[in-house]
């Protein structure tokens, strides 16, 4: 399946992930506030996360009406994390999400994680899961 | 009666003995239930509609039966009917959607539903929002193609999807994309895209105009790492005004878009400008569609470009994007609409005066919003537009945004917003409004597994109904529980019987994809708006429920 780059460039769902770790998708959109929330609240403290040795995958639901507050609300905010747009949410339908914010975490490819919706203190929760999950250590 | 249990039964068969099969391989699937239970309120009125309880079901299975191929199937269920102002095709239990599709290396065919968008979607975009009570999947035949990973070719044809029924006619489209990139020579991104739909309409056919319209599209797609820039042309064949809710054999236009895009950033500053011209450019699969209330048979997506707001107060006079034609009086005609919309975001740095130990972010909106200036002819039922000309204003908007954590456990959003809207233009009613709202959420993460969170919003207007106030309380006792109380006044409603306080109350429970909510209130009437599409919505009381969840 292939999905956008930030740059509109076409590229296979099976390159993103992490080959040497875990990797969060975190499905969100410009106008969902918990999902900024959630991914402003893992930014703050992002030195722990890439030291944990994960990837993290943003990927933008928003269509073509909020399509474009992608890259600049990304860069106003200094998220480093790796964007994709998932313009008409082929991906999104391919994955049963019915709802954002819906966080998934992968072993390699493989599913080990699911969850729809954010509350504050949830992205400590995924810390601890991450670091319990993760085999390959730096 | 038995429609109902034929579908729990259904759900039962496909979650137990399907589900745990070797038969399917791979199966998944994922379901999704809102129900109501309306009741009578002594102060909206009493509920005079059909059936109290009314819910909808959405259940999607999917699978790759052997290598290469998929299938999907969507069974919706309307039992004993959709909720309240759903379109009335949407009835009954029945297959929505299947689809079986073949993979391999670059090619991909779809036989059955499917959901595509061409370029920004401003000459077609399938999609489904339950939630608005869409799905303009189109039934057919879509073949996709790659070369190299630079060159994508689609093409499809089919019927569109309404309710559980099919347009008359068809829709017929091709789609190509070239990244030559490579000429550039440097790291940027340079995309060139052409599009082609065709509409026949079979429904509404007349000798003074042809069966098929025909709408073509170029873009160019630009890109660097502080810089992007894109644009997009539509033109659209000839195709008949609807006045007053009839086909014109008389009144018969082209059509046409524009949209520029470009935006700058670097880190910590991100900055976009949008432009964007519509010119008599919606399009339904049968042209009788035109004006319904149920967003169904839209072949192309023209979304309102200005803010996506979240909050109850600033979604009270929202601008749904103006593409069409509307002749009402010598005083009220509409050709389209033109405008821009500006955004900022910026971020102040940590350790700074203004930007404290956590940095603070900063974002602007500006956008405004104009009907085509040019001459019309009321009485002859005719216009000319000035390309670049800006006429009345359907719509204005400025809002300032800041984000600000204080401690770990404290942080605020405060946002102010200056709005215009041309009420009489837009909605072809009466009044204009201007307004001013303000916005201030508080949470306070008590611990790991606990959090408050309190949003206060004001609306203050001269006009229409006057002044607004708006709360939200929510409470976060667990990881998986969630309570929350809402109210929306109107407390200077110059008309004492309609100071109503719209009060909601419920909860939620999600663990991990499971997720379960109940609410009970009274629901505002009017225009619900999602990603730029609205539909209108009476005033409701009662009692929902909803579930979602996924099987693997």
């Amino acid at each position: 399946m292939y999905i956008k780059t930030i740059d509109g460039k076409s590229i296979n769902t099976k390159l993103t992930y992490n080959k040497k770790g875990l990797t969060v998708y975190s499905f969100w959109a410009t106008w969902c506030v918990p999902c900024i929330n959630e991914l402003d609240d893992i930014h703050k403290e992002i030195e722990k996360w890439d030291d944990a040795n994960v990837k993290i995958v943003a990927i933008s639901t928003d269509d073509s009406r909020t399509k474009r507050r992608v890259r600049p609300m990304v860069n106003g905010k200094k998220w480093n994390f790796e964007i994709l747009l998932d313009e008409n949410q082929a991906l999104k339908r391919a994955l049963n999400i019915n709802a954002i914010p819906h966080t998934i975490v992968t072993k390699g490819t493989r599913i080990i994680y699911r969850r729809i919706g954010y509350k504050p203190g949830e992205e400590n929760h995924l810390y601890e899961f991450i670091l319990k999950n993760s085999t390959v250590k730096n | 009666m038995n429609k109902k249990y034929t579908f729990y039964l259904m759900l039962f068969f496909f979650n137990s003995s399907i589900l745990h099969s070797q038969i399917l391989k791979n199966l998944t699937s994922s379901y999704e239930s809102y129900s109501a239970y309306y009741l009578d309120d002594s102060k909206t009125g009493d509920f005079t509609y059909e059936d109290r309880f009314r819910s909808n079901n959405y259940l999607n299975l999917k699978s790759s039966i052997v290598n290469n191929w998929n299938f999907e199937l969507q069974i919706e269920s309307y039992l004993p009917t959709a909720l309240l102002n759903y379109s009335p095709n949407f009835k009954d239990t029945g297959i929505s959607t299947f689809k079986i599709q073949y993979n391999k290396k670059d090619l991909n065919i779809s036989l059955g539903n499917f959901y595509e968008q061409f370029g920004s979607g401003m000459i077609l975009r399938s999609w489904e929002d339950r939630s608005l009570g869409i799905n303009n999947s189109i039934r057919g035949l879509n073949a996709k193609y790659r070369i190299n990973d630079k060159i994508n070719f689609t093409t499809l044809i089919g019927n569109q999807k309404k309710g559980f029924k099919y347009s008359k006619g068809y829709i017929v489209g091709f789609d190509s994309e070239f990244d030559l990139s490579k000429i550039l020579k440097n790291n940027s991104t340079f995309l060139l895209g052409i599009s082609y739909v065709g509409r026949n309409d079979q429904k509404t056919k007349s000798d003074f105009y042809d069966e098929m319209t025909n709408l073509y599209s170029a873009r160019i797609d630009y890109s660097s790492s502080y810089f992007y820039s894109n644009i997009e042309l539509v033109n659209k064949s000839k195709n008949p005004i609807v006045i007053f809710g009839s086909v014109s054999d008389t009144f018969i236009k082209e059509g046409s878009a524009i949209l520029f895009n470009s935006g700058f950033f670097k880190d910590g500053l991100g900055l976009d400008f949008t432009f964007r011209r519509l010119e008599n450019m919606s399009l339904f699969s049968e042209k009788e569609a035109y004006g319904n209330l149920y967003n169904e048979s839209i072949v192309n997506y023209l979304p309102a470009i200005t803010k996506q707001h979240d909050y109850s107060l600033t979604n009270l006079y929202v601008y749904a994007a103006q593409p069409n034609v509307s002749f009402q009086s010598n005083s009220l005609t509409k050709a389209g609409e033109i405008g821009i919309q500006t955004d900022l975001y910026y971020f102040i740095e940590q350790e700074t005066f203004l930007g404290g130990k956590y940095g603070t972010n900063l974002a602007i909106n500006a956008s405004i919003w104009n009907n085509l200036d040019g001459t019309y002819d009321f009485s002859n039922q005719n216009y000319e537009t000035d390309l670049f000309g800006f006429g009345e204003k359907y719509f204005s908007e400025i809002s300032f945004e800041i984000r600000k954590k204080w401690s770990p456990k404290f942080d605020n959003i405060l946002l102010y917003v200056n709005q215009y809207y041309n009420k009489r233009l837009v909605e072809e009613t009466t009044s204009e409004v201007k307004s001013n709202i303000f916005v201030l959420e508080n949470t306070y993460k008590i611990n790991d597994n606990k959090s408050l969170r309190l949003e206060l919003q004001h609306l203050s207007t001269k006009d229409d109904t006057k002044n607004w106030s708006a709360f939200g309380l929510e409470y976060n006792l667990s990881s998986a529980v969630s309570l929350y109380v809402t109210d929306l006044y109107n407390y200077q409603n110059p008309v004492k019987e309609k100071k109503i306080h719209y009060y909601n109350f419920g909860g939620s429970y999600s663990k991990g994809i499971n997720r379960y909510t109940v609410n009970y209130g009274r629901q505002r009437g009017g225009l619900v708006c999602t990603g730029g599409i609205c539909r209108y919505v009476p005033e409701s009381t009662g009692l929902s429920f909803s579930i979602t969840t996924s099987f693997f």
